[in-house]
């Protein structure tokens, strides 16, 4: 994960131009000049994969955190307030009833495609199961010895909430962001086989996959090399997400 | 009992069979039913072929409406619906009599009053029926199955007109289907032509089933064009959409499919090299690219600015990504296409080779650009106009013009493209497209060649040009409008209503085993064979 | 029990009408507008006028929602914009194919996915357990639209064996029908055997780890009697839940995979209706497709009672 994002965020120092374009030179085989050929517009598929990487990490990265810190927020306060908790729960009951994908398409065709409504399309629907697992979370501490105890010395709630309540909603939550995370990226990758993903131009692995889908047979390394990244770097978060359960959870730990 | 050799070998046989079961299943699911072809096309979305402009609405028009007249392979047209027609000495009153045997698919005969309420109809929507309907004095039924057309003053094109396949092209309906205002959609396709649709069987977005019409009866001429006899040689015809390319050529490859309408060029190669598959092209002019700038809003309110974009294009650039096989793909410099009578050089002399991005920086500079934002409409979901518009983002940036791509599903562009506002507003400077290159030759009705400011998107607006535009229709001798074309299009080169991105001819896939299509710019289904 | 399962049928009919306000609003929010696809390229501007005031457009929003609104509620979803044909019926043609890719999908994922999780409980950090975790990580990780194409390659264009494409409704015989379900249900089917196993391993081995579980074995019952007798009783709670969850997936799944397969179900039928804008389809498709998912919640919170007697409601 770390060696990935060193080498996504040096780029610009070994890989060519992603956006230039040879319209004389497509669906070349790989050569020394251009490492994994070149693409339907005759771009280099060995820069678009590297400039790739910093668009589906950022879509997955940005979803999850923009998804985990509104999720905390919503499950903090919905896991405290009772009236609060049973209007903004079922609305997200509503929001976690329409499927991710129909949802995220539904709001790109507000705006028309690009980076940021992308954002906010994959995480709006990944907020919700945020947003229940840390009121889960609250619920159970809410009651515990140790929170009323504050609670009954005097402290203001929200400081218990910062204190108390807060920290341990922490593990769960980094757990849930990792999975959140992975599927962001797969979801990007989807939302752009169906056309409505990150704009053609932006070199994401989703749409490299989705515009060379068609030369599978003719230059199949236009696949195959975002398709083994995108692999790679799913798997690597969830292999990220699986680590942090294992560090989480004394259980795990006691089966070791 | 002893076994004998020929049962071990009945034995292994049952085995072998056995174990492809896959196969025998598959023999159930595709049956080798030679009376049944299946098309890959666009669905439909519109079925009155009059309201929808669209390519796939007419088609779907041509199998199940017929039409007065006709056009042959050489574009002329011949009578179809229409039996016996004349005109008087003055040129003025035209008299056509419906041929015999003509019956809707509910069953009732056709007759003058249908086609009357057909051609009104046809008259408030196509660019060639308004014109029709300018210098008519009376379009009114004679009896049962005559009618007759009287002008105000003669009118040369007015068979032509009848016959167009431009959109959208006259097709008689049944007169309580064409009395319904324009815009109200007729959705009971109920025609007379030599299909029928099978309202049973239509899954819209998914496939829709033609029968033969049984009732049909062909012209006694041979199939000529979408002229002729409609011999239709196949029992039902199923139209299946099928979203993804390398699905559907996988489809046809397999024999589940027998006919592709638009493969990908950049499959051109697979299907040459299996046995099975042919390419052929049915509409050889095919399509002319287009590249439309708005004449309302900077910078392309200045013609210095359009000057440069007509220096910068490099059409062999261009066709190498949208349509990337040599063989389909040639330059076009005239605007009246390469393959109609009235294709000239007149006045293309000084920007010939395109690709002159130095040239085109300095005309920018002239034209007092100052890094205003150009807008370039793109529409994900056409794969060709999506890279041909990534790739003049970036000729654009290259010599400093502040180029920005729209993307967008179709109808978002298609919305966007209706404002006419700058680009703050949701406006646009640049979007691409095409239409026929045999449309070309006809500029009554071809949207390119509107310069009345009114037109289609762009809105290019010059007098000159359309005061020789308004004579077209009068003009009576090929040589004379020969003589018109140069001088439009000479006009046309100097304020440069648009830019030619070229011309990509877009060939079908079939299977071998369909044989006898008929060439022509729309897909007509009759005359084909299936072994 | 029974008013339980009222108040829930209440807050599945609230959660309904939540979508359909935020899904309308949505949809008449973003740019794009029937009239003028139905027009097409070359429709005039009178023309696509004519046709938004045939179709009810020129009305003000808040008219054409009240409107749509109380047509709903008398169970009348409305007519699409461009077939001309009512949404239900649009749906209903396309729901069988669906339904058959998603029980199909379910039904194999849950055999699979649990076989392999008590596999993988069953010797826990042993070869199988290592590989069969391995491939549930790997599942999980490589985009369904790929795993498809791969499929069609190989076992449909290479070897012939299966049909690239299309759909056999089952009345033409169970044989073509599974024949053209089955790369469409592997595709979409490994993720969630994926998970399922995931899951199924994860709570396996925290039921194992109880302590009455270890009485178990001290009392010298069987390996194979404790996790069928009382680890998988026990570890069903969760299973469940992770199903009814999957559903909202398996949808989106759905949609690509009958793009790939090119499977005319609900799926293809609301991405193009978003991409045509027809309104009434796109509508009728989430609201309906949202009361399923709570239905759907609502019967697998049911069979709790099923599985863990100790859960009352």
């Amino acid at each position: 994960m770390a060696l990935l994002t060193i080498l996504t965020l040096a780029a610009p120092l070994y890989a060519g131009d992603p956006l230039k374009m040879y319209p004389f030179k497509r669906l070349q085989p790989p050569s020394p000049e251009m490492w994994f050929g070149s693409d339907n517009l005759g771009r280099d598929v060995f820069a678009r994969t590297i400039f790739g990487a910093r668009i589906s990490l950022m879509v997955g990265l940005l979803s999850a955190a923009s998804a985990a810190v509104i999720g905390l927020l919503i499950g903090v306060v919905a896991g405290y307030s009772r009236s609060f908790d049973n209007v903004v729960m079922r609305v997200m009951d509503g929001l976690m009833s329409i499927p991710t994908i129909l949802l995220a398409i539904a709001l790109i065709s507000l705006t028309g495609p690009g980076i940021g409504i992308l954002i906010v399309a994959i995480a709006i629907p990944e907020t919700p199961a945020v947003a229940r697992l840390v009121r889960s979370v609250v619920l159970g501490v809410r009651g515990r010895p140790y929170v009323e105890a504050a609670l009954c010395g005097g402290a203001r709630l929200p400081k218990v909430l910062w204190r108390h309540i807060l920290p341990s909603t922490i593990p769960a939550l980094m757990v849930q962001a990792a999975t959140v995370c992975a599927s962001a990226i797969l979801t990007e990758a989807g939302l752009s086989f169906l056309g409505v993903g990150v704009p053609p131009e932006i070199p994401s692995w989703g749409n490299m996959i989705a515009s060379s889908r068609l030369y599978l047979a003719i230059a199949p390394m236009t696949i195959f090399a975002p398709g083994a990244c995108l692999a790679v770097t799913v798997l690597a978060v969830n292999l990220l997400g699986d680590g942090l359960r294992d560090m989480f959870d004394p259980r795990a730990k006691r089966r070791r | 009992m002893t076994i004998s050799r020929r049962d071990f070998i009945r034995v292994g046989m049952a085995v072998g069979t056995a174990v492809s079961i896959p196969s025998i299943l598959r023999a159930q699911t595709s049956p080798a039913d030679s009376r049944t072809v299946r098309m890959v096309m666009y669905p439909p979305t519109v079925f009155d072929p009059i309201v929808g402009t669209d390519d796939v609405s007419q088609n779907h028009g041509l199998a199940i409406y017929d039409t007065l007249f006709a056009l042959d392979s050489k574009f002329m047209p011949q009578p179809q619906m229409v039996g016996k027609w004349g005109v008087s000495d003055d040129k003025k009153t035209y008299t056509f009599e419906l041929r015999d045997g003509l019956g809707w698919h509910d069953g009732g005969p056709v007759t003058a009053a249908d086609c009357v309420a057909s051609i009104r109809r046809w008259g408030q929507v196509a660019s060639g029926g308004q014109l029709l309907m300018e210098r008519a004095r009376d379009i009114s039924r004679k009896d049962d199955k005559t009618f007759t057309i009287s002008l105000k003053e003669p009118l040369g094109v007015l068979i032509d007109l009848l016959a167009k396949v431009s959109v959208p092209s006259l097709f008689i309906m049944r007169e309580k289907d064409a009395t319904r205002p324009a815009a109200d959609r007729v959705t009971a396709s109920i025609g007379s032509g030599p299909f029928k649709f099978n309202e049973a069987l239509a899954k819209p977005g998914a496939s829709f089933t033609y029968d033969r019409n049984e009732q049909y009866v062909p012209r006694g001429e041979l199939s000529d064009g979408l002229a002729g006899g409609k011999l239709v040689k196949v029992d039902r015809v199923t139209w299946i959409n099928i979203a993804d390319q390398q699905t559907a050529i996988a489809a046809l490859q397999a024999g589940e499919v027998d006919f592709l309408s638009t493969p990908s060029a950049d499959f051109y190669s697979v299907i040459e090299s299996d046995p099975n598959l042919a390419l052929q092209v049915l509409d050889k002019g095919g399509q002319d690219m287009c590249l439309r700038m708005n004449f309302l809003q900077k910078p392309f309110d200045n013609v210095k600015a359009r000057q440069a974009m007509l220096h910068l294009i490099d059409q062999e650039a261009f066709l190498r990504v949208m349509a990337p096989d040599p063989k389909y793909a040639y330059t076009v410099t005239s605007i009246f296409g390469n393959g109609t009578p009235y294709s000239n050089d007149e006045n293309t002399g000084w920007f010939k080779r395109g690709g002159d991005p130095e040239r085109a920086k300095q005309l920018f500079k002239e034209a007092g650009y100052a890094g205003e934002k150009v807008v370039i409409l793109d529409p994900t979901d056409w794969r060709a106009v999506n890279d041909a518009s990534q790739l003049l983002a970036a000729e654009l940036r290259k010599i400093g013009v502040n180029a920005e791509l729209a993307s967008s599903d179709w109808g978002g562009v298609l919305e966007r493209q209706a404002n006419k506002g700058p680009v703050e507003n949701g406006g646009w400077s640049i979007c691409i497209t095409s239409d026929f290159d045999f449309t070309q030759g006809d500029p009554v009705t071809a949207v390119f060649l509107d310069a009345s400011g009114e037109g289609f998107a762009g809105w290019p607006k010059n007098a000159e040009y359309e005061a020789l535009r308004a004579r077209w229709a009068d003009v009576e001798t090929l040589e004379e409008r020969k003589a018109l074309a140069r001088k439009m299009q000479g006009i046309w080169w100097d304020f440069i209503g648009d830019i030619r991105l070229g011309q990509a001819v877009l060939p079908i896939a079939r299977r071998k085993t369909l044989t006898n299509l008929i060439e022509m710019p729309r897909i007509a289904m009759w005359n084909m064979q299936k072994a | 029990m029974a008013i339980y399962i009222l108040r829930r049928m209440i807050s599945t009919i609230a959660v309904m009408a939540m979508v359909g306000i935020f899904v309308f609003l949505l949809l008449r929010l973003a740019p794009g507008d029937p009239a003028t696809i139905i027009a097409g390229t070359k429709g005039t501007p009178e023309m696509i006028a004519a046709i938004r005031e045939q179709l009810g457009l020129d009305q003000p929003l808040p008219v054409q929602f009240v409107r749509w609104a109380l047509s709903v509620l008398g169970g009348d979803f409305g007519v699409s914009m461009f077939f001309g044909r009512p949404v239900l019926e649009l749906i209903s043609q396309r729901l069988e194919a669906t339904i058959s890719l998603s029980i199909l999908t379910m039904a194999v994922s849950v055999t699979i996915g649990v076989s392999f999780g008590i596999l993988a409980a069953w010797r826990a950090g042993g070869l199988v357990d290592r590989i069969l975790t391995a491939f549930a990580t790997l599942g999980f990780s490589v985009p369904v639209f790929v795993v498809g194409f791969f499929l069609i390659y190989f076992f449909a264009i290479r070897t012939r064996w299966l049909p690239v494409q299309g759909y056999e409704p089952i009345e033409h015989g169970i044989g073509p029908w599974l024949v053209h379900l089955i790369l469409p249900t592997v595709t979409l089917g490994i993720p969630y055997i994926a998970f399922i196993a995931r899951v199924a391993r994860a709570s396996l081995l925290e039921v194992l780890l109880e302590d009455y579980m270890r009485t178990a074995l001290a009392k010298g019952a069987s390996s194979y009697s404790m996790l069928f007798h009382h680890a998988l009783k026990n570890a069903g709670v969760p299973i469940l839940t992770v199903i009814g969850i999957s559903f909202a997936y398996l949808i989106g799944g759905v949609v690509i995979t009958e793009t790939v397969f090119n499977i005319p179900g609900v799926g293809r039928l609301v991405v193009d209706a978003i991409n045509n804008r027809d309104y009434p389809i796109i509508q009728g498709v989430l609201i309906l497709t949202s009361g399923l998912y709570v239905l759907i919640n609502l019967a697998v919170d049911l069979s709790y009672t099923l599985v863990d007697p100790r859960i009352r409601y």
